[in-house]
Formats: C-alpha cells, sequence, structure tokens
C-alpha cells in the first residue's frame, strides 16, 4: 500500500474574475521511503497540490473532489485537530522562498524547538538535545541556535527550514522548490544534504520543481503537471528515456544542455492557458503538434503506455526520448582533481 | 580585426560604512564584433554591476573601457548620448523594468522619442516593424505590460533596446524570469536577431546550460574577480579553475545516464567588502596554499585564447 495516495483531485479558487482551476483530477501515489518528482511551469498547480495534501490551500481555494489517503485514512475527511498532529510530525513541508518562511523575531532554534515542543510532548532539556542534534545533522553548529535568521546566508537559512521540517522525523516531506532561491553551488550542497538525511531517515518525499535535471538526480517516480492535470506519471526510467507526452517531449526540447550542442532549442510554441479559460478538450491541443479534431473535442483518458507508464494523450506513443539519448549519454562533467570535498561549512 | 569592446583592469567599488565593497575587480577582457561574451557566476559575483558599467549606468572606479577603438570610460555628456545609440542593456527583470502605465507601443517608442531619431508617422511605423521584430502582436500595441506575461514582457524589453540599431546589447539575466518553454522562445529570438542584425551581445546570467548555448567566448567571475575566459567549447571540456570545475559539477543535468562526479563544493562567497588580500576563492578551494591567502593571482594564458587566474592552474591540471 503507498503511503500517500490521492485519488481525483480537484482543486478550484473562486475569484471575482471566475473559477480558477488550479487543479482538475490528479491521481497519484508516493510510496513509502521512495521520492515522486513533481514537475511544471509556473502556474500549473503543483505547489496548490501540495498545499492540498497538508489541507493548507488559502482561501478562496476549495478543495471540490477527490480524496487523499495517508496511511489509510482520508485526509480530507479528518476532524482538524487531527491533520494539526499530522502537519509537521508525520507530514512536514519544505517552503520554496527560505527568506520569507522564517519568522524574523525569533532565534533560529527556538522555531526548531517549537515544532518539536508541539508535537513530542518532551521536557525543555530533551527539546534542547533534540534541537542540537538536528541543527548538527543540517551541518549548522549548535552555538548558531540564538542567531536571528538575518544573520544567516541564503544557503544556511533554507539547511534551517529543512532542519524544521526534519524535527519530527516526517514520514513524508514535501519539498516546494527547495533550491530555487539558492545558487548552484549552494543547491549542490543542499540537494546532497536532502538526500542523504532522506536516506538515513527513511523519509518519502514529494517533490516539486521545474529542474528536470533535479530530478534525474534526485527522484525515483515523475509526474509531469499541465493546467492542473497530471499530463505523464511513471518512472524517471520511462518518462526520461521514453518521453511519450508531446508536452514532457517539448520540456525536453527548450532546455539548453550541458551535455548536448544544438543551434537553436526546439520550443514549444504558444503560452501556458489561462487557468480561469482552459481551452476545450485536452488543455495542451492549442500548442501541440499532434492535435487533431478529437483533442479540442474530448479530454483524453489516462492510459497505460508500459507497466506504470501513465499519459493522457490521445496519440502519445512510448518513443525513444532523442533528447535523453542524444548527445552523449557517456557524458561527464570534467572530473575536480585533488582532494575529496565534503559538503561541510568551510567559508563561514 | 580589431576588437568591438575592449576592457582593461575594469574595477567597480561601491561606498559602504563598512568599507569599499569591491563589486567588480580588475576586469579584463575583449569582444569581437558578432560574438557572444557570456558572464557567468553566482549571485552577487559583481556580473551586473559590470554590465551595468560597461553600458555607462554605473561610473567606473578604475581602469579603462574601450568602444569601438575609443576610450568611452569617462566620457562627456555628448559622447554618452552618441553611445546610447550605440550600446544598450536588456535588463533581468520584465516585470520591474517596464513602466507599468505606459503602453506597449509608447514603451517602445520611448527611447526613439529620447534620442530624437523618428517622429510622427515614420515612428509609429517603426514601432511597428520592432514589435514584427521580436514576435510581439501588433493587437498589443496599446496593452498595458499588467495585461502581459513574462515573455512577452521580455520581448518588448528587447524591442527598446532594438529600437535605436545599437551594435552592441548587454543582455542582464534576460531569460533567468522566464519559464523553460518561454525561456527557449527568447533565447532562440536573441540567436536569430545576432546573426540578422549583425549584433554582438554581453550575455549575462547564472545559468551554465543558457550561456554554453548562446555564448562564443565565456567569462566567470566570482567575488568580484575574473577566474577563468575562454572559448565556450573549451570550458566545458577543459576547465582550468577549480571554482569552474566545481561550478560545472553543481549542475544538475536532465539525463539519467550521466554520472556525476561526487563532489561537492563547500563553503559560500565570502563577502566583497574590505576582502582580504589573496585569492577570492582560496577560502572555498582545495588546493588553497599560502600563496594563495597572500597574493591575488593575476590572469595567465595557459593555451591559445584561455586566460585563468590561479596560482596553482598549471600543477593542478598538469600542463
Amino acid at each position: 500500500m503507498s503511503l500517500l495516495d490521492i485519488q481525483d483531485l480537484s482543486i478550484h479558487f473562486m475569484t471575482e474574475n471566475g473559477e480558477v482551476k488550479a487543479v482538475n483530477g490528479i491521481s497519484l501515489h508516493v510510496d513509502e521511503g521512495r521520492t515522486l518528482g513533481l514537475v511544471g511551469e509556473t502556474g500549473a498547480g503543483k505547489t496548490t497540490t501540495a498545499l492540498g495534501i497538508l489541507r493548507l490551500v488559502p482561501e478562496p481555494g476549495k478543495i471540490l473532489s477527490g480524496s487523499i489517503t495517508y496511511k489509510g485514512e482520508d485526509i480530507l475527511t479528518m476532524p482538524e485537530k487531527d491533520v494539526q498532529d499530522l502537519r509537521g510530525n508525520e507530514i512536514s513541508m519544505i517552503f520554496q522562498d527560505p527568506m520569507t518562511a522564517l519568522n524574523p523575531v525569533m532565534t533560529v532554534g527556538d522555531q526548531i524547538a517549537e515544532v518539536i515542543n508541539r508535537h513530542q510532548h518532551c521536557s525543555g532539556v530533551e527539546c534542547q538535545q533534540r534541537m542540537m542534534e538536528i541543527l548538527d545533522k543540517v551541518g549548522i553548529s549548535g552555538d548558531r541556535a540564538k542567531d536571528y535568521p538575518h544573520q544567516f546566508s541564503g544557503g544556511m537559512k533554507q539547511r534551517i527550514v529543512i532542519a524544521i521540517a526534519l524535527a519530527c522525523n516526517p514520514k513524508l516531506l514535501l519539498a516546494d522548490e527547495p533550491t530555487t532561491a539558492l545558487d548552484v553551488t549552494i543547491q549542490a550542497q543542499v540537494l546532497r544534504m536532502v538526500n542523504d538525511l532522506k536516506k538515513e531517515l527513511g523519509t518519502a518525499m514529494f517533490l516539486i520543481t521545474h529542474d528536470l535535471g533535479i530530478v534525474a538526480e534526485s527522484c525515483d517516480d515523475v509526474a509531469i503537471m499541465y493546467a492542473g492535470n497530471i499530463i505523464e506519471y511513471g518512472s524517471v526510467e520511462a518518462v526520461f528515456d521514453h518521453t511519450a507526452h508531446p508536452y514532457t517531449v517539448g520540456l525536453f526540447g527548450s532546455l539548453p544542455r550541458l551535455d548536448v550542442d544544438v543551434e537553436f532549442l526546439s520550443p514549444i510554441p504558444g503560452l501556458m492557458p489561462d487557468p480561469i479559460n482552459l481551452p476545450s478538450g485536452c488543455p495542451f491541443h492549442p500548442r501541440c503538434k499532434l492535435a487533431t479534431r478529437e483533442c479540442m473535442e474530448t479530454m483524453p483518458e489516462t492510459r497505460e503506455l508500459a507497466p506504470g507508464h501513465l499519459v493522457r494523450c490521445h496519440h502519445a506513443q512510448e518513443e525513444d526520448n532523442p533528447n535523453a539519448i542524444l548527445g552523449d549519454p557517456g557524458y561527464t562533467p570534467p572530473p575536480m582533481m585533488g582532494a575529496a570535498l565534503k559538503d561541510e561549512e568551510a567559508g563561514q | 580585426m580589431e576588437h568591438l569592446l575592449e576592457a582593461k583592469a575594469l574595477s567597480k567599488y561601491y561606498t559602504t560604512p563598512n568599507g569599499p565593497l569591491h563589486a567588480v575587480e580588475q576586469v579584463s577582457f575583449t569582444v569581437d564584433e558578432k560574438t557572444t561574451l557570456g558572464v557567468v557566476g553566482e549571485s552577487g559575483c559583481g556580473k551586473s554591476t559590470l554590465g551595468r558599467v560597461l553600458v555607462g549606468l554605473l561610473d567606473a572606479t578604475g581602469g579603462d573601457f574601450f568602444f569601438e577603438g575609443e576610450n568611452v570610460t569617462h566620457p562627456d555628456k555628448k559622447k554618452r548620448k552618441e553611445l546610447r545609440r550605440k550600446m544598450q542593456i536588456i535588463f533581468q527583470d520584465p516585470y520591474s523594468s517596464l513602466d507599468p502605465r505606459m503602453c506597449v507601443s509608447d514603451l517602445i517608442a520611448e527611447p526613439l522619442r529620447a534620442l530624437k531619431l523618428a517622429r510622427g508617422a515614420a515612428l509609429e511605423k517603426q514601432v511597428q516593424e520592432l514589435m514584427d521584430t521580436v514576435g510581439l502582436a501588433r493587437r498589443f500595441a496599446y496593452s498595458y505590460p499588467h495585461e502581459l506575461d513574462g515573455g512577452r514582457r521580455q520581448r518588448i524589453g528587447i524591442a527598446r533596446a532594438l529600437s535605436v540599431n545599437p551594435r552592441f546589447i548587454v543582455c542582464d539575466e534576460p531569460v533567468s524570469a522566464l519559464d523553460v518553454s518561454i525561456q527557449a522562445q527568447v533565447l532562440n529570438l536573441l540567436k536569430e536577431l545576432q546573426i540578422e542584425k549583425g549584433l554582438t551581445y554581453v550575455f549575462i546570467t547564472h545559468n551554465l546550460s543558457v550561456v554554453k548555448h548562446i555564448s562564443h567566448d565565456i567569462l566567470v567571475m566570482y567575488c568580484g574577480c575574473m577566474v577563468e575566459k575562454c572559448p565556450s567549447k573549451e570550458l566545458f571540456a577543459h576547465p582550468l579553475h577549480p571554482y569552474t570545475k566545481g561550478l560545472l559539477a553543481a549542475i544538475p543535468i536532465p539525463s539519467i545516464h550521466v554520472k556525476k562526479p561526487d563532489v561537492v563544493l563547500s563553503g559560500e562567497v565570502t563577502s566583497p567588502v574590505n576582502p582580504k588580500p589573496g585569492c577570492r576563492f582560496a577560502a572555498r578551494c582545495p588546493h588553497a596554499s599560502d600563496i594563495c591567502r597572500q597574493e591575488m593571482p593575476q590572469q595567465e594564458e595557459l593555451a591559445p585564447g584561455h586566460f585563468v587566474a590561479c596560482h596553482h592552474a598549471k600543477e593542478i591540471n598538469s600542463l
């Protein structure tokens, strides 16, 4: 049984300008200890999905239908008190922007201890001990516990946000673009740390990102989201090497690559549709090369192309992805000669 | 061939209450006509400051900058105005770089009006042509920026820069605020314009995949200093500076067949305020020795066209 099972979830926002159809009947599952990547562009409904799992969809958003089953219980029908016991304890979230996710007038130590205190019912001393342990795990020295967020750099702040999320050993970690605000070398440090901790603690992860490179490095399964729908879903091997949906193919074609040389990129024409006014039929049809009359009229059902490889398109076939295979499959970044570098706090 | 642009030991310091902030320190490079120099580095490395110094939005603290063979580091008012017709800049954020109270056609016409290059019907015609060039439908001529998405707004920024027919454009992170599918459209547009109009770009970005795609030469900056400069292909095939190597290893690659080295660059960027003598990268460098902490390395040409500023570049690459 899956740790988290989302069935047919729809979340719409009732705004003055109309109904924003952010999430439209998606089904996903996260198995214990595995990482599911949710990929999509701005406005695809990724963050709304994550907030839905924690029942934190802000007003005027409404969860219209569907179920979110966590360990056999439906989060959507639970009493609010039980959901509060889950948040930060069993399921926790890493927010995108570490600059705004932390409370600026509370020391970072207190912010971590707050979560432990709320969920673990332990004494003050134990709580402090646990806080020091978790700070150490994310690579921040214990004597900085009394510092305030503004005294830390962006990468360090994100480590603290991660410490708060991991403080109660959650079973499921929702990470909403955890490294988007960070520089690449810091991103590499943070991603490696999250992956190591995930292995150590056996946590499952639901990783939201727009970067297919991060998916290739960190995820076991991947779901591609477009206009509130999951349009392709499967193992990373299936989706990257046998890309089926024309949107996913377009995403790969849009990426400038270190390992592939092309003169011009092959972008997807057109723009993301307005979620208030989604096109009829398949929401991708105005931008799609394969579109036919059928695509304009009916929304395709989800089909299983190969075991576990799902696609929502009338025409998609499982094909070898030229962009994953083209170029040099054996591409390796130039090695860093000399000392083996370790992820540690050196430049403080 | 003469270089279109040449910077010689260009520096820019900002004054802060804690002492001078060395944003750009002795950066030297040349750019040939119709080529693109990519400037890469992480946040705070001085790449945007460098771009602004080049187009004269900031005054250089030291060094010289030559354009078309002429020293234009501190031009007088008349010269500055003349230069505005020849060099332009595209800004990073299409959300804040456009006046929200001007419609698209006014925004594109503004540089032409300001420099008195066209008026009346001729101006209108030029604006329409510019909109066609950058792929903005004419029906948006009277729309306001808030009605448009990021990709279209960035096209306005590009049309504004192109309007005066410049020879040289600084592109300051023109695609980093855009989604990948839109980013690819804008990158293709910039490339096509370069071929069509013979433009020269200095392309500033933090995204190495983007810079590889668009640049002929690449300059890597770290904490205000230039650490490496060479042709684009060479940089990705044979990076010589330890920072460049770390940067390349840190980029996630969207393929599951790529085996990445299991090393991560440790530490964080040091502060450029009152920097210590020596190499700025020494605190994070696995090869750092005493000389690195005492003396700033000078750039050396280790291979044809391949400049590196590192005391140990020769031995760590066994050259």
